[in-house]
């Protein structure tokens, strides 16, 4: 198999003395699709902290196409085209659909993806686009964080929980889009509450115990794996 | 009367281009930044001595003013505020940091150029009086209020509608969330630093060529003014900023006007706490930076 496009090594992040993440490492062929599901608190936000630039790690080592970025600031990691799609949204509530959607496509102005064609992909957001990021509900939020990832044209999307505190309907909108993401060779790191479904998307599976991976493995199997679907899925 | 009136919108427009440099740096980064005052003396001495020793002309002096300012604005953002960014006294330590960095700018200012006031060179700005509708205004008070109004002008535009203007309102905002979309956070940061403080120096640079000379005192004198216009008009709101300024150049000229000069520093003071008594945000308080 061909080197992985993203690779994290014994990935270590404290808060303080607090280590919120021990020893983690992973990694995702290009194109490729790995699912991070774990317990609240486990650390998996943590871990997308580290591979965005957020947080410096303690320890540990972020390579993207080999190269290490460990200490690169997080604007370089989205010029490079790795973009977190963040817990929490994070869009800019004071600023417009429309500037959020320029910001995230500045940093890749050459690749970007021109803003009619993101549209027809997002139709809620053109109509909107005008007005303040705000004013949009909460499921508009989440497909405008999507959106702002993707109108870079990234290589590798990070998204955190992308379908929390969605309604049933948004949560179906939010994994078609990720469905498509996946189709269009795009990498991907999904943390999800959802595990199941992260999990039925994904090709790989890590779970997180506590900061640390206490299950890896081909994201089918680890779905049918007895300890998995006891600690994590539940009978469905 | 008139007369009076004209003169409170001049020194207003002073009072204004002041102030938004001050409020600018505060709606974007929080920072309460002390140091502005002695950097507008610093833009005085900076003018006249460069006016004095190359004798290049107004329109081209500015922009030097400016550019000097905005380097010592980054210079001041990199010892008073970015070693104590994280700190849980982040702010109040800041604005002790500034206060200190600005006693510094004094305290070379003193070692530069002594204790004496400076002077323009003799005739530096063509010295001619106007007349309009009875009003007699100098060529020195129109170029300050238009040079003010356009900066201000300027400074909301970029603000508004430029991609720094949209960064700086994305960090206003959320600074997390600016660096999850890219944002170089302490680039957005130094530059609105050199913005603010090339503001600054050029403001003390218009009110030394309005006075004819500076000393050192300059900035401390529209600095208690410059803060009621800041706080009057809503901290981090640059149209408030603005207005407030020649809001309180009318009241000042008004009681100079009415009163007599003893009165001056009072009247505009009173007016600041009869308005937060009535409006506590100020004349525009819900009208902040990043929502020019
Ligand atoms: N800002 C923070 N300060 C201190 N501790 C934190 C902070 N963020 C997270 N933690 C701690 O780190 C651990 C992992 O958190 P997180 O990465 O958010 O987990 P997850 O995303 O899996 O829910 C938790 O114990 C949490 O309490
Ligand atoms: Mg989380």
């Amino acid at each position: 198999m061909s080197e992985p496009i993203l690779s994290v090594e014994s990935l270590s992040v404290s808060y303080g003395r607090v280590e919120a993440v021990r020893d983690v490492s992973f990694s995702v062929p290009e194109g490729g699709m790995v699912a991070l599901v774990g317990a609240n608190g486990a650390g998996k936000s943590s871990v997308l902290a580290a591979v965005s630039g957020l947080m410096r790690p303690g320890k540990g080592t972020v390579r993207l196409d080999g190269r290490d970025i460990t200490r690169w600031p997080a604007h370089r990691r989205v010029g490079a085209g790795l973009v977190l799609v963040p817990e929490g949204r994070q869009i800019l509530g004071t600023l417009t659909v429309a500037e959020n959607l320029a910001l995230g496509a500045h940093r890749r102005r050459a690749q970007a993806v021109p803003a009619g064609e993101l549209y027809e992909l997002f139709p809620v957001l053109a109509e909107r686009r005008d007005l303040p990021a705000g004013a949009l509900s909460g499921g508009e939020q989440q497909m405008l964080a999507i959106a702002r990832a993707m109108i870079s044209r990234p290589r590798v999307v990070l998204m955190d929980e992308p379908s929390m505190g969605l309604a049933p309907k948004m949560v179906d909108e939010v994994f078609g889009v990720i469905d498509k993401i996946r189709a269009s060779d795009v990498t991907v790191v999904l943390v999800e509450q959802n595990a199941r479904r992260a999990l039925r998307t994904a090709d790989t599976g890590h779970v997180l115990e506590t900061g640390a991976i206490a299950h890896s493995g081909p994201a089918s199997e680890l779905l049918k794996d007895p300890k998995v679907v006891q600690a994590y899925l539940g009978v469905e | 009367m008139l007369q009076q009136l004209a003169n409170g919108v001049f020194s207003g427009s002073i009072y204004a281009l002041f102030a938004i440099g001050f409020t600018l740096v505060f709606g974007i980064l929080r920072h309460l930044n002390l140091a502005h005052a002695a950097i507008f003396t610093t833009g005085a001495f900076l003018g006249i001595e460069i006016a004095t020793r190359t004798g290049i002309p107004f329109w081209a002096l500015l922009p030097v003013v400016a550019g000097i300012g905005a380097v010592a604005g980054v210079v001041l953002e990199r010892i008073a505020f970015r070693p104590l960014a994280g700190r849980d006294d982040e702010h109040f330590a800041g604005l002790i940091s500034s206060v200190a960095f600005g006693g510094v700018l004094i305290a070379l200012i003193q070692a530069r150029y002594g204790t004496e006031p400076k002077s323009f060179p003799y005739e530096y700005f063509p010295n001619r009086l106007f007349e309009v509708a009875g009003l007699r205004v100098t060529l020195t008070q129109l170029v300050t209020l238009g040079l003010a109004l356009a900066l201000m002008l300027g400074l909301a535009w970029l603000v508004s509608a430029t991609p720094l203007g949209r960064a700086m309102r994305a960090v206003a905002e959320n600074p997390t969330a600016a660096r999850v979309v890219g944002v170089n956070v302490d680039r957005v940061t130094a530059g609105t630093y050199a913005l603010s403080s090339g503001l600054g120096t050029v403001a003390g640079a218009l009110l030394a060529l309005n006075i004819g000379q500076t000393d050192r005192g300059l900035g401390a004198s529209i600095e208690l003014i410059g803060f009621a216009v800041i706080i009057l008009g809503g901290l981090g709101s640059l149209w408030g900023a603005m207005a407030a300024g020649i809001v309180l150049g009318l009241a000042e000229a008004l009681t100079i006007h009415y009163f007599d000069s003893t009165w001056k520093g009072l009247v505009p003071f009173a007016l600041l706490f009869a308005v937060l008594i009535l409006r506590p945000r100020g004349l525009f308080g819900h009208i902040k930076v990043r929502e020019v």
